[in-house]
């Protein structure tokens, strides 16, 4: 069964003259262990089918099933609770809590799911070390850089073990090095824990990481491309596709 | 619920000011209504327990309900004889309130009981275990037994001589015993013989209280004792002590009322700071309160994020609130001590009920709830979507138009209940209007901020700040109105106090100026408490009258009554009433009345026609629901009689106490009371003033119970003593304005937060600190115009709906008096604060460090 089957989605903003159709009847499929990356043109829709996938937002017109439930039907709480617990997120912007400590950020979906402090604590501090950042685990967001904010952010998105992880522009704000780092981060989430990286990128050389490619233009799909892990000249053929579609 | 405690705390304690500000609102509203709650009953306990401490310890006590002294005769004979008395005796008491130094200069007595007791049987019914001398015999003249207290404070042993005022003048009593004080707190007590009592206060054959001993220790056959005592005397008796009402009681009851509604503004204002704050907490939190929705937190948990820093604020600041509002009571305790032990022989202890601590606690928590659940479910509203677009971070905020037709509404009829006249309605007007400021302010903002913009601009000519404070204020005006809506209930409160004050303070001294418009007024030590008050045989009178030069001569008499329990009013207790005795040929050539219903002619013709006529004031007639025509019950000591009402109308000194005044002929055959305890006197004409003073003041020197002072001296004084208890109503409108200062500081506070990144672009750009310290300060007179503005506005109305509300009840008239004091206080008060409010801030955002703001999220 995929973990993502969305059917149709549309999303429309604003209405008569005004209205952007920002996603386009787009079909999406994706399967536990796989590791997608969403490329396209800005405002061509990326972040709005993640939010969508995400259940932050809901659809204009078509459906999104998680893991075989179908975010329509349920409530808002239910919504919630499902990213809670089988969705993490990254977001471009970091939106850590400015007055909580790493540990207490990276534990945050746990804390919210009512689960013992001190589990969690050895699990948040597991993950921080995992990601470099054993050093900073009492620091607040404004004592870190960016870069390592977004390794608090994906150990945040990490922490309930989820089946899926989306990312919007996680390197957006990083230098070469941290983005290498944190991509191949999520990569292993992919390929290590069997879980599904959905992750939108400006960055040819970081989708290139990916296993698979969607090109996005005026709210549709207009390629799906597959890429061999082994190829060393993936981000070459990455900037090539780019440019045709562009 | 233990993440959400972390969360409460991590944020309380990441922004100490606010917390702090915020808290200390709750803290100040606890305060008052906790302090005021201590101190209140305390007084009330204190002046209670003095009253029951003139209550023996014997088996029966039997007093006219109305605490006057009755006939010996008809009672005590009656009754001596029933089976099962063992022993019984008749005694005449007596507060006598003493003159200022009557016992040397800074004698620290006041007040004097005394009591005139059967010597042979007294003994019998209390201990009174001397400590020297002798006990009183029968056949003693001018002999007295005091307390060992009394004694030790003015200086005096046995065969001393002790000075006494009495309706006939000083009289010298030998001392030829001392009792141990008492262990009660009560006036000091001088004992004499019941025959030498009665012939001191003129008051041959009568006696106040009837104390008795039973045989029988069997509750049941001390039940039917004293129920055939009960059939013997009739229902104008009380048995136990004396009945729980007092003239006194009436009139502290209305203080509670006040300080009570003070209280109850002081919280208002702290929920409506609460209520203010947890909306720009929210505000401010937007982002994380999405970040939290995203990564799974329900609207349920973020509700109750909200909640729980408001139970936090509101448990930490009630138990501030609770310990400061202790302080605040015993420290009042402390300091009306003193006056009220040397003018009221009360010493009062701290008192706390339960009850009290409830309700402060219910009423502070409770009111931090209550103004954090709005804000708490706009909260759990706010969708990760709004954070995850950063371009979307500050949208303008949108008037809602809802809020304005209601706000506009709700305007319309506080005005439609203002015309109506009716009081309820005119009451709720004043309510309606402030809420109905409060929503339409939003709508309000834009053109009053541009045109308080435009004057800024003058005033800050140079730079664009005003232009900048303005935009400002413009693309939030949900934000600008709660600000200023806080200035604004604020200043509200102290123009509509100040309003109320200075109308009542305006009619009340005119009605003084028509009262006590006489030339000379000779005075008791207490006027308008005459209980304790000695006054004069009608010796004094003819004697002034005698005087050279005097031309009329008026004077009162006083006796204590009650109306008996009345379906009428649904009044299940009695209502205790003042009745004082005029004569109504002087009394209208020298002083007057306002009426409400009747008129001056026919009231007083009526009066001295000598039936039973009576004019009632208007507390009395609103209280019992009374009207011309109506007969009136009044219990006297020689029974019940019924007296007809001829007009409604009171003078200043039946203001604040149920009142009856009757003719003095009456009151001579009703309540055998020939006493004058207050006299006026009016010059003849072409006499020479001072001459008469002197001349008159060797005529009270033997009565030193009544002071002799000029009729303008005694306005002038009673001013100056309304002024200082109005005084102590400043202090408290202070206290309240205090709150709106915070409230206006936060929400600036909270606006350069929210800007911060903002600011420190503007400073990257270029912007001077002085230029940024500029746009804050105008941006904070912007707002404290605004507010200062409404504000005087609302209170102008608060003020005269008060006015009317007071006058549509019949309480008493009121003449509405435009505060312009008020209302200058009220502008510089205003601006003051918008200013001192503005500093804070306006420092802050200067002093900003430009890479900091810029990383600020
Ligand atoms: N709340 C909104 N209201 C109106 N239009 C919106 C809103 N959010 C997004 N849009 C529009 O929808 C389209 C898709 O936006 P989206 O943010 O998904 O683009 P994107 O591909 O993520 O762009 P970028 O690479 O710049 O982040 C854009 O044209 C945008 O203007
Ligand atoms: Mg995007």
């Amino acid at each position: 069964m995929s973990l993502i089957q969305a059917e149709n989605l549309t999303k429309v903003y604003g209405t008569g003259n005004t209205a952007v159709v920002a996603l386009d009847h787009v079909q999406l499929t994706v399967n536990p262990g796989d590791f997608v990356a969403v490329m396209g043109p800005s405002g061509c829709g990326k972040s709005t089918l993640l939010h969508l996938l995400g259940g932050l937002d809901r659809p204009t017109e078509g459906a999104v099933s998680i893991d075989g439930q179908a975010l329509a039907a349920m409530s808002d709480d239910a919504v919630t609770e499902l990213r809670r617990r089988k969705i993490g997120f990254v977001f471009q912007f970091f939106n850590l809590i400015p007055i909580l400590t790493s540990i207490e950020n990276a534990s945050l979906p746990l804390l919210l799911d009512g689960k013992n402090a001190a589990d969690i604590k050895q699990k948040a501090v597991e993950l921080l070390t995992k990601v470099g950042l054993g050093q900073r685990l009492d620091s607040r967001p404004n004592q870190l850089s960016a870069g390592q904010q977004q390794r608090v952010a994906i150990a945040r998105a990490l922490i309930t073990e989820p089946i899926l992880v989306l990312a919007d522009e996680p390197t957006g704000n990083l230098d070469t090095r941290s983005s290498d780092e944190i991509v191949d981060l999520l990569k292993q989430v992919a390929k290590a824990w069997g879980r599904a990286v959905v992750m939108v990128t400006h960055d040819p050389r970081i989708a290139a990481y990916a296993d698979r490619i969607i090109f996005l233009k005026d709210g549709k799909i207009v390629n799906d491309a597959h890429l061999e892990a082994k190829r060393t000249d993936n981000a070459e053929m990455v900037s090539h596709m780019m440019r045709t579609i562009a | 619920m233990k993440f959400q405690l972390t969360l409460a705390a991590r944020y309380l304690s990441g922004r100490k000011l606010r917390t702090f500000l915020t808290t200390l609102a709750i803290v100040i509203g606890v305060m008052i209504i906790f302090g005021m709650g201590i101190y209140l009953p305390s007084f009330m306990d204190a002046f209670n327990k003095s009253l029951l401490s003139a209550s023996g310890q014997t088996d029966v006590m039997i007093t006219l309900k109305t605490g006057e002294a009755f006939s010996a005769s008809s009672t005590l004979n009656r009754i001596k004889r029933i089976k099962g008395i063992e022993t019984i005796a008749g005694s005449l008491e007596r507060t006598i309130n003493l003159p200022p130094d009557f016992y040397g200069k800074d004698s620290p007595v006041s007040a004097l009981t005394l009591t005139g007791v059967d010597p042979s049987v007294a003994p019998k019914l209390h201990d009174y275990r001397l400590t020297q001398g002798r006990f009183l015999e029968r056949g003693d003249g001018k002999v007295a037994v005091i307390s060992e207290r009394l004694a030790d404070e003015i200086g005096l042993h046995v065969d001393d001589t002790l000075k006494l005022p009495t309706p006939e003048g000083v009289v010298k009593l030998t001392i030829v015993g001392l009792v141990p004080g008492r262990t009660l707190i009560g006036n000091e007590q001088v004992l004499v013989t019941l025959t030498e009592a009665q012939k001191l206060f003129d008051m041959s054959g009568r006696i106040s209280v009837i104390e008795a001993n039973l045989t029988s220790q069997d509750e049941a056959e001390r039940d039917a004792i004293i129920n055939t005592i009960k059939t013997q005397l009739g229902d104008t008796y009380a048995f136990g002590g004396l009945t729980s009402g007092s003239e006194f009681a009436g009139a502290m009851q209305l203080g509670q009322v006040v300080f009570n509604m003070f209280g109850v503004f002081a919280l208002a204002m702290g929920g409506f700071i609460i209520f203010n704050t947890f909306r720009t907490i929210v505000a401010e939190r937007r982002n994380d309160i999405g970040m939290l929705r995203a990564v799974g937190a329900s609207r349920k948990t973020i509700l109750s994020l909200v909640l729980t820093e408001g139970l936090v604020q509101g448990i930490v600041g009630t138990a501030i609130g609770l310990g400061l509002g202790y302080l605040l009571g015993v420290a009042m305790i402390a300091g009306a001590g003193s006056i009220t032990k040397s003018l009221m022989n009360i010493e009062m202890e701290v008192v706390v009920e339960p009850l009290l601590i409830v309700v402060s606690i219910t009423l502070g928590v409770g009111v931090t709830l209550f103004a954090s659940l709005l804000p708490a479910w706009n909260a759990s509203r706010v969708t990760p979507m709004e954070v995850l677009r950063p371009s979307s971070g500050q949208v303008i905020q949108h008037i809602s138009r809802l809020a304005t037709i209601v706000g506009v509404v709700m305007i319309g009829m506080a005005i439609a209940g203002l015309l109506t006249g009716v009081f309820a309605f005119v009451a709720l007007g004043g309510v309606m209007f402030l809420i109905g400021l409060v929503l339409v302010a939003p709508a309000l903002v834009k053109p009053i901020a541009n045109i308080f913009g435009a004057l800024l601009a003058m005033i800050f000519a140079r730079g664009g700040t005003s232009l900048l404070a303005e935009g400002n204020l413009t693309r939030q005006p949900a934000r600008a109105a709660i600000t200023a809506s806080a200035t604004m209930i604020g200043l509200a409160i102290i123009v509509g106090a100040g309003g109320m004050m200075f109308s009542t303070v305006g009619t009340v001294m005119d009605m003084f100026g028509k009262s006590m418009g006489s030339d000379f007024l000779l005075i008791p030590p207490s006027v308008a408490v005459w209980k304790g008050d000695v006054g004069a045989s009608a010796t004094l009178k003819a004697r002034i009258n005698a005087v050279p030069g005097v031309g009329v001569v008026s004077s009162l008499r006083y006796a204590q009554s009650t109306l008996p329990p009345s379906a009428q009013t649904g009044s299940k207790g009695e209502t205790v009433v003042s009745v004082l005795g005029i004569n109504p040929v002087e009394f209208p050539q020298i002083s007057s009345m306002d009426f409400r219903q009747g008129n001056a002619q026919d009231a007083f013709n009526a009066l001295a026609a000598n039936d039973r006529n009576v004019i009632v004031n208007g507390i009395l007639a609103t209280a019992a629901n009374l009207n011309v025509g109506d007969v009136i019950p009044l219990v006297t000591p020689t029974g019940i009689k019924n007296y007809r009402i001829v007009a409604i109308g009171g003078e200043v000194l039946s203001m604040k106490i149920n009142t009856a005044y009757i003719s003095q002929a009456s009151m001579k055959s009703d309540f055998r009371k020939s006493e004058d305890i207050f006299y006026q006197v009016n010059l003849a004409p072409g006499a020479d003033p001072s001459t008469v003073e002197q001349r008159l003041s060797k005529v009270v020197e033997n009565y030193p119970q009544f002071r002799l002072v000029a009729g303008h001296d005694y306005t002038a004084e009673f001013r100056q003593q309304y002024n200082a208890i109005f005084g102590g109503f400043y202090v408290l409108l202070a206290l309240l304005a205090f709150p709106s200062l915070i409230a206006i500081l936060n929400t600036l506070a909270i606006g350069v937060i929210e800007r911060t990144r903002e600011i420190g672009m503007l400073r990257a750009i270029g912007a001077t600190r002085r230029q940024v310290w500029k746009t804050i300060v105008a941006e904070a007179l912007l707002l404290a115009s605004l507010g200062t503005a409404f504000g005087i506005f609302a209170g102008l109305y608060l003020s005269y709906v008060f006015v009317q509300g007071m006058s549509a009840s019949g309480i008493f008239k009121v003449a509405y008096t435009f505060p312009l004091a008020g209302v200058l206080a009220a502008i510089a008060v205003g601006l003051l604060f918008g200013v001192l409010a503005a500093l804070l801030p306006a420092r802050q955002a200067a002093s900003m460090e430009i890479v900091q703001a810029l990383r600020y999220e």
